[in-house]
């Protein structure tokens, strides 16, 4: 039951990624979005990490997706405008489709090698209890990873800063025309 | 809290071995802090350049002393992890020399720009004291988001949007690729830590971990930008502002090279022979890339690829050859000398390029030595040193680098890689020609303002290459 309930959710959630790609209208993108965020928290769910599973559905399908809707009702990007003049050379169609293909099949022959190679050494080495328990989760994270976690905090603290940057309106006119 | 935690994790010597870090995330805060009122923006260089040396006094603490291992062993500082951190308090601060009065259009971001050079300097402390997957890969993301904004600094000009779009759409995907890896090799050994790694080390051969060291791998090598994860350092390069393409030239390369080489035992012995043959092709690109070019930056761009083919070749020794040593102490000499030579070199071409209104070409650097003999002469001493001429810091560095390689027994991979370095003397010697031995560019604008303190830190640049490549007892004494 349980093994089934992951392999329907491994196929939505990589199913509603496509959909966040291969989608043209951003809406549609953003709740495919939300519905890859769904079925990951599933599968959390049934690997035995709760907390992470709630965090998921709490912090991305409830608060970040929020945003994006926000974001994109509020600038009315229903239909994609005129072309951006940016060089996307190295983005093209062919050139991503064929960096997909290649990692693809390197995954693929991987994971072929992994099948031979029989069960996972890890489950033998996995501690019984796992991160879940909260306490155990919060000694980790002030405890052992408590440098990263302060680190984590300037980083936020300077992505805000350079949102500002990018972002903030500037209100002389400018010679080179924004892009 | 728990106070069991708390003993187990603070103390004195948990506090030695984060002072850098602390020192430049209080910096950070602070910076932070002044930007709301106006009236403090007096203190902001202040605070900057305080922060950068407390950072370095934190560093020469741990420098000759033994090994200090925190946070359980997920973080170390010892004497290697404290020369890198100098390096890269050095590096942020020649960035941020040269980048005064460059931001003309966005001066009203100065403060954003002092924060966000911080920032990436505390990341790329983080990395290279880290011991653990999780922790350098927070450090690597502290490194590189302040780095992706920085690249799109210039908002008004197209190039540089162009830049900070590429690098931050490639760099996402090389963070993805990281954390495939990373999710592979627990699975695969039950572990992310270092020492983990060590202890299970039977466990490091089986698929699922190599796949996950791979993909790993394949993140690093596009930081430190090896073939084939080298091509968008020539657009990212040229787009970006010059003082931030200074500081990703010489400190996020040095960044990954600082946990590459604690991390490269884990990788198969067999996997030497193509590092090597890696290292060779990216020397081979990187070189002929920069011959048939003529905007400096971009030259300077494929120039530091090839540097770090060179240093990969190192890596590669070590692989062959865990005994022989030495490669740590190649690496970061090599990694001194080409901060010291490509900050200055990166640094002068901020300075012409700011005087001159325009980026600086090979042929706008015709009969600079009449023009402008100091700046003339720095920049030939930097280009010689790029090229590994004798009495310069660049020529020991490839000197130990090929040594360690010739120790590992890979003579004929030692051999081409000295070849493939006489073909980058090619156009070395080209610019140096250009500027002594060619007329006079007419149309070379007379510069309205002296930079005196772009000036010193050129000067300072090039008195530590010289005394690299003079003096080099004392560094090669200490550094290990």
């Amino acid at each position: 039951m349980a093994d089934a309930l992951f392999y329907v959710m491994a196929v939505a959630a990589v199913l509603a990624a496509l959909g966040v790609v291969l989608a043209k209208n951003p809406m549609q993108c953003v709740l495919s979005l939300l519905a890859s965020f769904f079925a990951l928290a599933v599968i959390y769910l049934l690997a035995g990490f709760q907390f992470l599973a709630a965090a998921q559905i709490l912090v991305y399908a409830g608060a970040i997706l929020v945003l994006f809707l926000f974001t994109i009702m509020l600038l009315n990007l229903g239909n994609p405008g005129s072309e951006d003049p940016t060089d996307v050379r190295m983005f093209s169609r062919a050139n991503a489709g064929l960096m997909v293909v290649v990692a693809a099949a390197l995954l693929f022959v991987a994971a072929l090698g992994v099948r031979r190679a029989g069960p996972l050494p890890v489950a033998a080495s996995t501690p019984k209890t796992g991160l879940d328990p909260i306490p155990a989760l919060a000694g980790e994270m002030f405890g052992r990873y408590l440098l990263p976690f302060e680190a984590i905090s300037v980083l936020l603290l300077a992505t805000a800063v350079a949102v500002v940057v990018l972002a903030k309106r500037d209100r002389r006119p400018n010679e080179g025309g924004r892009t | 809290m728990n106070p069991d935690i708390a003993q187990r994790i603070l103390s004195q010597a948990t506090l030695d071995a984060s002072g850098p870090f602390l020192a430049l995330a209080l910096g950070v805060l602070v910076l932070v802090f002044l930007e709301l009122l106006p009236a403090l923006a007096a203190l902001r260089q202040i605070v900057f350049l305080g922060s950068l040396a407390a950072a370095a006094w934190a560093a020469t603490r741990t420098l000759f002393g033994p090994e200090i291992a925190a946070f359980e062993g997920t973080y170390v500082a010892n004497s290697t992890t404290s020369w890198w951190a100098l390096l890269f308090v050095a590096s942020a601060l020649i960035a941020w020399i040269f980048g005064r009065r460059y931001y003309r259009d966005e001066a009203r971001f100065e403060g954003e720009h002092d924060i966000l050079l911080l920032t990436a300097a505390s990341g790329m402390v983080l990395m290279a004291g880290s011991r653990d997957l999780l922790v350098f890969f927070v450090g690597l993301e502290t490194l590189s988001v302040p780095l992706y904004a920085l690249s799109g600094f210039r908002r008004a000009r197209r190039e540089s949007v162009e830049a900070g779009l590429k690098y931050f759409v490639l760099g996402a995907f090389a963070a993805a690729i990281y954390l495939m890896g990373a999710a592979l090799l627990y699975a695969g050994t039950g572990t992310i830590a270092l020492a983990g790694f060590q202890e299970r080390s039977e466990l490091l051969e089986t698929p699922l971990a190599l796949t996950g060291l791979a993909l790993i791998a394949a993140s690093l090598f596009f930081k430190i930008s090896v073939f084939p994860f080298h091509l968008w350092v020539p657009d990212v390069y040229q787009g970006a502002p010059s003082p931030v393409t200074t500081f990703m030239a010489t400190g996020t390369k040095a960044a990954a090279f600082a946990f590459l080489l604690p991390l490269s035992f884990a990788l198969p012995p067999e996997s030497a022979g193509l590092v090597a043959a890696i290292a060779l092709i990216t020397m081979a690109a990187g070189n002929l890339g920069a011959l048939v070019q003529t905007d400096m930056k971009r030259l300077l761009a494929y120039s530091g690829v090839a540097h770090a083919g060179t240093m990969l070749l190192a890596l590669a020794g070590m692989h062959a050859d865990p005994e022989s040593g030495g490669a740590s102490q190649a690496v970061l000499f090599y990694m001194a000398a080409y901060t010291f030579t490509a900050g200055g070199a990166f640094g002068l071409l901020t300075m012409l390029e700011t005087q001159g209104g325009r980026p600086v070409t090979i042929d706008g650097l015709r009969g600079l030595a009449r023009q402008r003999p100091g700046v003339a002469a720095a920049l030939a001493l930097f280009m010689l040193s790029l090229g590994g001429i004798p009495a310069t810091g660049g020529f020991l560095g490839k000197y130990l680098v090929f040594s360690v390689a010739v120790r590992a027994d890979m003579i004929a991979a030692a051999v081409v890689g000295v070849l493939i370095s006489v073909v980058a003397l090619g156009y070395y010697l080209r610019i140096i020609v250009a500027m002594y031995m060619q007329p006079e560019d007419a149309t070379r604008p007379v510069p309205a303002e002296s930079r005196p303190l772009s000036s010193a830190m050129a000067l300072a640049c090039a008195a530590m290459v010289l005394v690299l490549g003079v003096l080099p007892g004392w560094f090669l004494a200490n550094v290990r």
